[in-house]
């Protein structure tokens, strides 16, 4: 059987996400038996001209070169993961969708800004059809293998949609409400295995919210533990800002 | 058989660390501020001898988070059914966990009997502990009526002034005196001091709601369209922390996973909750509890009325965890409180 | 964590053989299945066995053959997730996975003797088929028989070769309805409950069997009870997302009843009283 062929792409992002995959270990070599990676810039200089049978792609759209350039990666490719926070929900990037874009265009570049050009923040499915998504920042290495096989295998891959805490509760740790910290478990996407909360840490909505949150319910919680809710809400547009733009843009729909 | 013997709170650790080395031993162990959870031990060093109902009960044991059922090849085309278990001794278990895992061996020996569970519940020695007083405001361990030993365990430890007083209730349980050894016969004396205790605490125990043990099932009879389903549609969050940590929700979703090679691979249970999103949709996509009251009403109905009427047992233990941890502070107690109340 | 193979476990699966496999309509495919070494299904009309794809999952899917037929069994499973996706890219000479059958069946039993309505809509044909063929290959068994059928439009017909042949019986009184009909359709336009009134029936001796999408039961139910047929004699088949069939997982528990285990036939009186029912 011929290995398909994979690549790498990035567009915003701090290609932390493309790292992790760097970082497998000897498990990367199983990986390899598999697949056959004719491009992917962070660990070799070789490009490919001909078309993908998978492409993995890591980062958000902010400009009009990056949507032409992932229109043409689209089109070489039979299947396209959006991979990491940032191709798949904006990521930090879209904090600059708080903005006037020409305003934060000049605090970040001042005199050079005339050289950029910028359009609002969004994820790959707002602007090419997406198949797969794996989330997180950075995505969960045994996610990304799941996703990977399923592809390989040709079925869909379902993100998990219903909270960390579901997760995090299986892991038995102990509540971060309990120690009096907000954390964005509640309301974000499982499949991480509650990474975040296992080491010490809150959860930052870094998979994207779920689809249906219990919006009287977490203002209930949020009251119940003296949390203003617009504190909340900055906390969840550090990763989540350019969901605004979803389907008044776009028709995808999101898995 | 002697069935009553002492054990001097000086030498639990010991104890422990013998246990240890006859095989695998888990024990309540603090986590984090207020926590406490089942923990492998090789010494009594960090167990907790008081403590409240850990995060996740013992079930996690009895039914792991995920365990193999088939494991297949295709390029051979076979398919094996399997089993998964491992030799255990578990430390430290309340009345209401005992009660729990009651509870999940009648589910599972129903018929059609589910093997896998059985078989990994046979190769389990329990050894139970019991509360002299509350644990705190959660529990509800009278009303349920799970507040005294009622067997469940090969060994049951009772703490009195400077000694365990030990139920020996298996043939296995009386093994493991022998092979640790510390043990005592238990004087006259000793079993007064136990009868006193008790007797202390059933004083101490009352009913924790406003209805009797016996009025909780036609309470719940009579409870489809109470407004308390829809008070709750409002609070619940949905994060299912409720089922994952009841000792007696045993819900499942079955799973393939695959090796790298595409071609070897498992067929996995792992637990599951009625209050996920998806839990009763079906391909068309309908969802037959789309509302998370009712969702929240299954649960409680899960607990107080269909069990009931299956196997004449409550599924609610009145460990309390189900409150203690909830997001948006349901509470058990107050759930029961104001179905009564509306039932007036 | 010690792990062995279980020779007799609720979770063994046996191999079928795909014999043949073709589409039924765009949405719908057929398979004839024969399980390895010969063994027989053994199934009762309207149980249903869990088909499996290694690497991918297992799904509920209704027999749609009657127990009359032996050496092999048909499904027909419409593409709505990934496992029936993935079966839709099946084809002769592939494998499955099977486990069952699982559940109460139509009581055929207590059928015999009795005059028979069978009610289909949609997909409901499908495990219906299994009983409608059952009492056609015992047909001296039971009294009169009407099948009202109905779907979306003719192109939505499922068995149609075989719905013919019913049609031309003698002894079968049939009626079909779709809701959008096309310029060559002759037949009824409309849904599927107002055939029911067009129905001669003894109620003393009639049972009413019904088989639809979730939506379909309250309308129907309601005609027949107007037709004065006690609640005992009406059978239903439910849909749930069964995933142990074994009365376990709890996926597809409806109030205090398993779907896998008590269903997904039941009899109205049984359940007309079950909130999370219809």
């Amino acid at each position: 059987m011929k290995k398909p062929k994979v690549a790498f792409f990035d567009f915003s992002c701090c290609e932390g996400c493309q790292l992790q995959v760097a970082n497998f270990g000897e498990g990367l070599l199983d990986i390899l038996n598999l697949i056959e990676v004719v491009e992917f810039r962070e660990v070799m200089s070789e490009k490919w001209e001909g078309d993908f049978d998978v492409a993995i792609v890591e980062g958000s759209i902010t400009t009009p070169h990056g949507v032409e350039r992932i229109k043409k990666i689209r089109d070489r490719s039979k299947v396209l993961i959006a991979y990491g926070s940032c191709a798949t929900i904006g990521g930090i990037n879209g904090m600059k969708n708080k903005f006037d874009l020409d305003e934060i265009k000049e605090y970040v570049y001042k005199d050079g800004a005339k050289y950029f050009e910028t359009i609002p923040t969004r994820p790959v499915h707002q602007v090419v059809k997406v198949d797969y998504f794996v989330h997180g920042c950075p995505v969960y290495q045994p996610e990304f293998v799941k996703v990977l096989k399923c592809a390989l295998q040709g079925i869909p891959y379902t993100v998990p949609d219903h909270s960390v805490c579901v997760e995090c509760k299986l892991n038995e740790n102990e509540c971060m409400y309990d120690k009096g910290l907000t954390c964005l478990g509640p309301v974000t996407r499982a499949g991480c295995n509650s990474w975040c909360i296992n080491n010490g840490n809150i959860c930052y909505g870094c998979r994207g919210m779920v689809s249906n949150p219990a919006k009287n319910g977490q203002m209930d919680i949020l009251e119940k533990h003296n949390i203003p809710l617009d504190w909340v809400v900055n906390k969840i547009d550090m990763y989540n800002k350019p969901r605004e733009l979803e389907e008044t843009e776009t028709n995808g729909k999101k898995r | 058989m002697t069935q009553y013997v002492i054990l001097n709170k000086t030498d639990l650790d010991e104890f422990i660390s013998r246990l240890a080395q006859i095989k695998k031993t888990v024990a309540p162990v603090k986590r984090g501020v207020k926590n406490y959870a089942f923990e492998e031990v090789t010494s009594g060093k960090n167990v907790a001898v008081k403590y409240i109902p850990t995060i996740l009960p013992p079930k996690k044991y009895f039914l792991p988070q995920t365990e193999t059922l088939q494991q297949y090849d295709k390029s051979k085309k076979t398919w094996n059914a399997v089993m998964e278990f491992q030799e255990m001794i578990i430390f430290g278990v309340h009345t209401c966990d005992l009660a729990g895992i009651q509870c999940l061996n009648m589910a599972f020996s129903d018929k059609p009997k589910d093997i896998n569970y059985l078989a990994r519940k046979n190769r389990i020695l329990i050894i139970g502990l019991e509360c002299n007083d509350y644990c705190d405001e959660y529990a509800s361990c009278k009303v349920m009526d799970n507040h005294m030993p009622n067997g469940g365990y090969d060994l049951f430890f009772t703490e009195l002034d400077d000694f365990f007083m030990v139920h020996i209730n298996t043939l296995e349980g009386e093994d493991l005196i022998e092979k640790t050894g510390l043990f005592k016969e238990a004087k006259e004396e000793h079993k007064k001091a136990l009868k006193a205790m008790r007797e202390e605490k059933r004083k101490r125990f009352k009913d924790e709601v406003n209805v009797t043990h016996n009025q909780l099932k036609p309470l719940f009879d009579k409870s489809f369209e109470a407004p308390v389903w829809q008070s709750l549609e409002a609070r619940c969050v949905s994060c299912g922390n409720c089922t994952n940590v009841c000792p007696t929700c045993y819900c499942f979703d079955i799973e393939d996973e695959i090796d790298l090679n595409l071609t070897t691979g498992v067929r996995k249970r792992r637990w599951d909750s009625c209050q996920n999103e998806p839990f009763a949709q079906v391909a068309g996509g309908e969802n037959f509890r789309e509302a998370r009251g009712e969702r929240q009403r299954h649960r409680y109905l899960r607990k107080f009325k269909y069990p009931v009427d299956k196997y004449s047992r409550y599924f609610c233990t009145g460990c309390g965890r189900c409150s203690r941890t909830c997001m948006a502070k349901i509470n058990l107690k107050e759930t029961i409180n104001e179905l009564a109340q509306g039932a007036k | 964590m010690k792990r062995v193979t279980l020779k007799e476990s609720a979770y063994n699966v046996k191999t079928g053989k795909i014999l043949v496999a073709k589409m039924l309509t765009a949405q719908e495919k057929y398979f004839k299945i024969a399980l390895a070494g010969g063994e027989s299904l053994d199934h009762e009309p309207g149980q249903f066995v869990m088909v499996a794809v290694p690497g991918v999952g297992e799904a509920p899917i209704s027999v749609s053959s009657s127990p009359t037929i032996r050496g092999y069994f048909e499904l027909v499973v419409r593409d709505a997730g990934k496992l029936t996706h993935v079966l839709h890219q099946l084809e002769a000479g592939d494998t499955v996975g099977i486990r069952g059958p699982f559940g109460v069946g139509f009581p055929t039993q207590i059928l015999e003797g009795n005059d028979l309505v069978f009610v289909a809509g949609g997909l409901g044909i499908v495990p219906l088929r299994s009983l409608i063929n059952f009492v056609i290959d015992n047909r001296r068994d039971f009294g009169k028989v009407s099948i009202l059928l109905g779907c979306k439009t003719p192109q939505d017909m499922l068995f149609g070769d075989e719905v013919d042949q019913w049609e031309k019986r003698l002894d079968v009184n049939f009626n079909c309805t779709v809701d959008k009909a096309d310029p060559d359709w002759k037949g009824n336009v409309g849904l599927i409950t107002s055939l029911i009134p067009g129905v001669t029936l003894d109620i003393e001796r009639t049972f009413a069997i019904v088989v639809g999408p979730p939506i379909m039961y309250k309308f129907v139910i309601a005609e027949l009870l107007k037709k004065n047929i006690p609640e005992r004699q009406i059978y239903l088949s439910l849909e749930r997302h069964m995933k142990c069939g074994v009365g376990k997982c709890g996926h597809c528990q409806i109030g205090d009843v398993y779907c896998c285990q008590d269903g997904p036939v039941f009899s109205y009186d049984k359940i007309k009283n079950n909130i999370e029912a219809l």
